[in-house]
């Protein structure tokens, strides 16, 4: 009843001059036009809105009709690139590289550890599997593939450490060694255990000529024993003679015996 | 679609998780992530005393979550065929409700 108010135009009644807008419009509930709170439209409006809302247009064959799009392969973008470059570098210069997966660590203890391996020259790389997958799956490293899911890290080394390595991952208890390729090889867990079990390369190289140079020289003592007793004998002879003067001839039946055994 | 590493697991009743499996293998992903999550800060920080250890074997196993409670229950997970979200829900709904026995049975005894 008090918008009623604002209808008050031209003509009759109480307004005294034609064209009169009344000084005071009241609307009803004493809310403004812009509110803090969510006002609901004039009904007009509404209308407007609801007739004038955006309607997609339909394609005129639905695109499951259609075969199938061929999907572009994603170009590289540089970044991609390098990492790929550095982990081919990675395997080609390092004689050892360990796979090992990572849980998440604190950070000073992945700082310790790093230390502690850079002191045997062994680096600590994190990899991501989406750059390494597609790298190894054309090289000969295929049969690495399955180790790469989930979070990893590369342990690599120019040089065969296997002992201090797993003596440093031992103190570490979140990380797991899960293989290795070193020299070439691929090493599950058990086999890198068994590798630094073994003795060092110089001790079995000495080992290896100690077991070959046995027999040689088993041989050549044996055939040494019948000269060397003959020697022998001939010099007890000889130290008789200058000692005695009567010395009786020797007896060769053992020289013989020696001699021909 | 819930992520994985948003589940929270509260492993108060928890006394000891193995987990096992053989990294050649094909199977063996959804396992390695849940060992992953396990080895978060927040949920380590439930229990400290809870020791997880991962036993990495080359004998074609299947995977295995070995759960260990402290009343003596055990929990174990064939991750084959399981997904990492499943193995975290199952192993966090167990949690809480021995975790609510617990402070039932607290609350009754004084």
């Amino acid at each position: 009843a008090p918008a009623a108010k604002m209808a008050a135009l031209g003509g009759g009644g109480a307004p005294w001059r034609r064209g009169w807008l009344p000084a005071l419009q009241l609307v009803r509930r004493g809310s403004k036009a812009v509110t803090r709170h969510w006002k609901a439209m004039h009904f007009q409006r509404q209308k407007l809105m609801a007739v004038t809302e955006y309607l997609a247009p339909r394609p005129a064959i639905p695109p499951r009709c259609l075969p199938p799009k061929k999907e572009r392969a994603e170009e590289d973008d540089g970044y991609t690139r390098l990492l790929r470059r550095q982990v081919e570098e990675v395997f080609r210069d390092n004689r050892m590289i360990a796979i090992c997966q990572y849980n998440s660590m604190p950070g000073e203890d992945v700082v310790l550890m790093r230390h502690y391996l850079r002191k045997h020259n062994i680096e600590v790389k994190f990899v991501l599997n989406e750059v390494i997958r597609p790298m190894l799956s054309q090289s000969k490293y295929k049969n690495l593939l399955p180790l790469f899911v989930a979070r990893n890290i590369l342990l690599v080394s120019p040089e065969l450490k296997a002992k201090e390595m797993l003596r440093v991952l031992k103190g570490v208890p979140q990380i797991n060694l899960l293989g290795a390729c070193i020299d070439n090889t691929i090493l599950s867990r058990q086999g890198v255990e068994n590798l630094a079990k073994l003795p060092s390369l110089e001790v079995s190289q000495g080992q290896t000529v100690g077991a070959l140079a046995l027999l040689p020289s088993q041989m050549s003592s044996l055939l040494r024993r019948g000269p060397a007793h003959l020697t022998a004998l001939l010099d007890e002879h000889l130290r008789r003679l200058r000692a005695g003067g009567t010395g009786s001839p020797p007896q060769p039946t053992p020289a013989q015996g020696s001699g021909g055994g | 679609k819930k992520m994985a590493s948003k589940i929270s697991v509260l492993l108060r009743p928890v006394k000891s998780i193995v987990v096992r499996f053989c990294p050649f293998e094909s199977n063996v992903e959804s396992t390695r992530k849940f060992l992953g999550c396990i080895s978060r800060k927040k949920i380590q920080a439930t229990n400290r005393n809870c020791k997880v250890t991962a036993d990495v074997r080359h004998d074609g196993s299947e995977p295995l979550v070995d759960v260990m409670f402290a009343d003596g229950e055990r929990l174990i997970m064939k991750g084959a065929n399981l997904t990492t979200i499943e193995m975290l829900t199952a192993l966090g709904f167990r949690c809480k409700a021995k975790a609510l026995k617990e402070e039932q049975k607290s609350k009754k005894s004084p």
